[in-house]
């Protein structure tokens, strides 16, 4: 169903959510945005950026959390999953979909993962689209776009004085019973704004074959080149929405088993206690990242692992840009290379 | 700023009369905001070579990273070839097997200032010749004075013209004041021990334990860094106050005598985390202890290296 | 403040040369004072000392040979330095400096230890519980990186 909300009208009602949820949108925090909890007297920060710099998977895959503490002569109890009710309110498109993707990761028949299901379950995700598209971003090369649905409950577009919501499921209608209905040209008027942002975003590498490229190319000397300035940091995949790779740590001084973020970028995330490691060196890491986005996740659930928000390519403190280096990827040879 | 020919012109010249294998400079970047790293093997490569304000890196720290039998060439400013001197000292690759092209540096530009004032969509820079970087983005064109959008740490830099570099391209630049430096040192230390510690909190729990830093600076190269470490578990692993502390700490502690003032880690930061302001207490009691300024030349020990009975020290008794 | 503080010694197996001494240290010391022994102030690595304050160590007191007497020639003085410079350095953060002492034992020393220490601990009780500095604690899932 299509509403209307003012903008004057907003915090309004933000503040009437914060009755009913914990609310998070996002707001400054020192030069960039982050979803962080309506507090009294809020404000948000919508004009600084388009994506908050972390993404919005650390509310329910945080940095670090403890899943079960321990005493030094047995005995240990899991830590409770049920979280409260949360809104975040905000998001954008591509950031929405990724969520999608982790659930698959998450909540798999055989094994699902208490803490972030309840978290899910839990959350009610407003989105807002993006109807000035930002420069680094390539969601419509994705499969995706300033205005996908996915992942979202409800999804709003700015049409200047007012925003036009879309409820997009049952959780979302319950968000906006007060607003009155759009009109038809109001509505128009949104699918217009909507199909001209995507229209704005250039394609910014070609996706088909892709995947049979990197497949055949997996001992080419492309890596080496592509990954010789890598720094191997954790900035490309701790900032990425999709990425989702944790380590397991015990703290034994405070006895809590601890979930913290990890990523294959790292040298010690492929390290064996023989000392061996199947990615030695950078080369190996770059392509376990590049490859994970687009190949293995078509693999596993027919969908390009990367939904194009464009951090990576943002803060990347070289400048590496996964664009360039998936263009590069597509002019390699076909045939099959032996190491 | 150097001339950009006569860089390229020097960095054909070595590869092709074979004196070296590779040269370590700066390329242009997919995006406007980011020249990168680059590694050229042969002459025709060397066109793409690139030299401006935007080239953040230290590169540095890409010396670690090859064979101590391999010959290679150095784009350098102050503090990288100040950095490479300190490697050789510490035997990460012998000098003979090193060429530097210093170029004197007239400051890093701190991208995030330019976006702080045009917003994040960025289309290009160009610094211009009165001192001026011209910005084009997407709210418009601005034009920025270059002193404003130092990175803190070029702006108080003490050694702009490389140090012991085998040719310096373009003309020498005025040394830095020391008192300067030092400035923002005494100014932290002037707080209270109540403020001097919230800022250190408000910086270092903003952390995730990406590494950035670490893997930004030339001088962490450990093979296996004390925070990858299970047994014994030095810090906490994880974001915890107590493990994002920890892993500040020492990561800079690490850096005593060792750290030249670059500013790479605080750059790399993809959470505007400042640091350098410990690594500078650092340096800077060095200095005032031990008269000692790291990567000088390449012989000196670092004062954590030498031992001497007659230490002003509080310890002393 | 009321409660006793904390302590962490750390000693050189080598700085008590008086047999009654060491014994006291090792089997007397108060139950407030954790006793780490090193074969030498100069094995100390910085990462023990914070991993001494990250356990909520209110005060570390490290005692050693004197200068020119230290067992392996020249380990105590190479620790001065760096640890000196590690206490300054926790001082710019919000860990006190008077929190970190380095005490030097000389040959002839007799009972001193236990008056240092217990000076020591006059002195840290009068600075109060050590608070800046995060300590190992129980997690708690939120925060900036929630
Ligand atoms: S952010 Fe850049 S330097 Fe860091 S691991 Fe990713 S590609 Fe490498
Ligand atoms: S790979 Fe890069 S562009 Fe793609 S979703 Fe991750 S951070 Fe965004
Ligand atoms: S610690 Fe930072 S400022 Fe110091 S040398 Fe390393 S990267 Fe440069
Ligand atoms: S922080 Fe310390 S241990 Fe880690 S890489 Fe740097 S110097 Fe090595
Ligand atoms: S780069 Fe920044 S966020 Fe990453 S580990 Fe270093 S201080 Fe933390």
């Amino acid at each position: 169903m299509n509403l209307i909300l003012k903008k004057d009208h907003l915090n309004h009602l933000l503040n009437a959510w914060r009755q009913e949820y914990e609310v998070y949108a996002p707001q400054s925090l020192q030069n960039f945005t982050h979803f962080l909890p309506l507090q009294d007297g809020f404000e948000l920060a919508f004009d600084k950026a388009h994506n908050t710099r972390i993404p919005p998977k650390a509310l329910f895959l945080p940095t670090s959390e403890a899943l079960l503490k321990f005493t030094r002569f047995g005995g240990y109890e899991e830590v409770p999953s049920e979280t409260a009710p949360r809104l975040i309110f905000g998001i954008r498109p591509c950031d929405a979909h990724a969520m999608t993707m982790l659930d698959t990761v998450f909540e798999q028949e055989r094994y699902t993962d208490p803490l972030w299901k309840a978290r899910r379950e839990a959350t009610v995700v407003v989105g807002l689209g993006c109807h000035e598209p930002c420069q680094t971003g390539f969601c419509t090369t994705v499969g995706s776009g300033p205005f996908n649905h996915a992942g979202l409950d409800a999804i709003l577009t700015d049409l200047g004085e007012i925003f036009l919501v879309e409820t997009l499921t049952e959780k979302g209608e319950h968000l906006f019973t007060q607003l009155e209905t759009a009109s038809e040209d109001q509505s128009m008027h949104a699918s217009e704004v909507q199909q001209a942002a995507a229209a704005s975003m250039p394609i910014a590498f070609e996706t088909e074959g892709l995947k049979q490229k990197l497949d055949q190319n997996f001992a080419s000397p492309y890596w080496e080149e592509v990954s010789r300035s890598c720094l191997g940091c954790g900035v490309c995949t701790f900032l990425c929405p999709t990425c989702f790779c944790f380590d397991i740590v015990d703290e034994a001084q405070r006895g809590e088993r601890v979930r913290n973020w990890d990523t294959c970028m790292f040298r010690t995330y492929s390290l064996e206690a023989s000392g061996h490691n199947p990615r030695p060196s950078r080369v190996e890491r770059t392509r376990q990242r590049l490859s994970h986005k687009y190949s293995y996740w078509l693999d596993q659930i027919n969908q390009i692992g990367c939904t194009g928000c464009g951090r990576c390519v943002r803060y990347c403190p070289v400048g590496l840009d996964i664009r360039a280096m998936l263009r590069k990827a597509h002019q390699l040879p076909s045939e099959v290379l032996h190491a | 700023m150097p001339d950009i020919n006569a860089l390229k012109a020097e960095a054909k010249r070595i590869l092709s009369e074979g004196m070296v294998d590779i040269v370590i400079g700066f390329k242009a970047g997919d995006t406007p905001l980011h020249p990168q790293p680059a590694f050229f093997k042969t002459p025709d490569e060397v066109d793409q070579l690139v030299y401006n304000a935007l080239c953040q890196n230290n590169l540095a720290t890409y010396l670690t990273r090859f064979p101590k039998t391999q010959k290679i060439g150095m784009v350098v400013r102050g503090c990288e070839s100040r950095s490479v001197n300190a490697l050789v000292f510490e035997g990460q690759h012998p000098r003979e097997g090193l060429y530097l092209i210093g170029v004197p540096c007239d400051g890093i530009i701190d991208w995030r200032k330019i976006v702080e004032q045009t917003g994040e969509e960025v289309f290009s820079v160009i610094e211009q010749s009165d001192n001026t970087v011209l910005v084009e983005a997407k709210s418009g064109f601005f034009t920025l004075e270059k002193e404003t959008l130092l990175h803190e740490s070029c702006a108080r830099c003490i050694h702009p013209n490389p140090i012991s570099a085998d040719v310096v391209i373009g003309e020498l630049l005025p040394e830095g004041d020391p008192a300067l430096a030092c400035e923002k040192v005494a100014a932290f230390a002037g707080l209270s021990m109540e403020e001097r510690h919230a800022w250190f909190r408000q910086e270092a729990e903003r952390c995730i334990r990406c590494y950035a830093c670490r893997e930004a600076c030339p001088m962490c190269y450990c093979e296996e860094c004390f925070v990858d470490h299970i047994s014994p578990r030095w810090t906490e692993s994880g974001t915890t106050p107590a493990g994002m502390q920890g892993w500040h700490i020492v990561r800079a502690f690490h850096q005593t005598g060792r750290c030249t003032s670059c500013g790479a880690c605080e750059r790399a930061c993809p959470m505007d985390i400042k640091m350098t302001y410990l690594t500078e207490k650092l340096n800077e009691d060095m200095r005032r202890k031990y008269n000692f300024e790291v990567g000088l030349d390449a012989t000196t020990a670092p004062p954590f290296s030498t031992v001497t009975l007659d230490d002003k020290s509080r310890f002393v008794i | 403040m009321s409660e006793t503080p904390k302590l962490v010694l750390f000693q050189c197996q080598w700085c008590l040369f008086a047999p009654a001494d060491q014994e006291w240290v090792d089997t007397q010391l108060p139950e407030n004072i954790h006793l780490a022994k090193v074969p030498c102030t100069g094995r100390i690595n910085p990462l023990y000392l914070l991993n001494a304050v990250q356990g909520g160590a209110d005060g570390v007191m490290v005692s050693g040979c004197l200068p020119e007497q230290c067992h392996f020639k020249t380990g105590n003085i190479a620790a001065r330095r760096q640890l000196e410079e590690f206490s300054d350095y926790l001082n710019h953060i919000g860990y006190e400096q008077d929190r970190i002492r380095f005490l030097w034992l000389d040959l002839q020393d007799r009972g001193i230890i236990q008056k240092e220490l217990a000076a020591f601990e006059a002195q840290i009780t009068a600075l109060g519980p050590a608070h800046n500095l995060a300590t190992r604690a129980a997690e708690k899932v939120g925060g900036v990186n929630a």
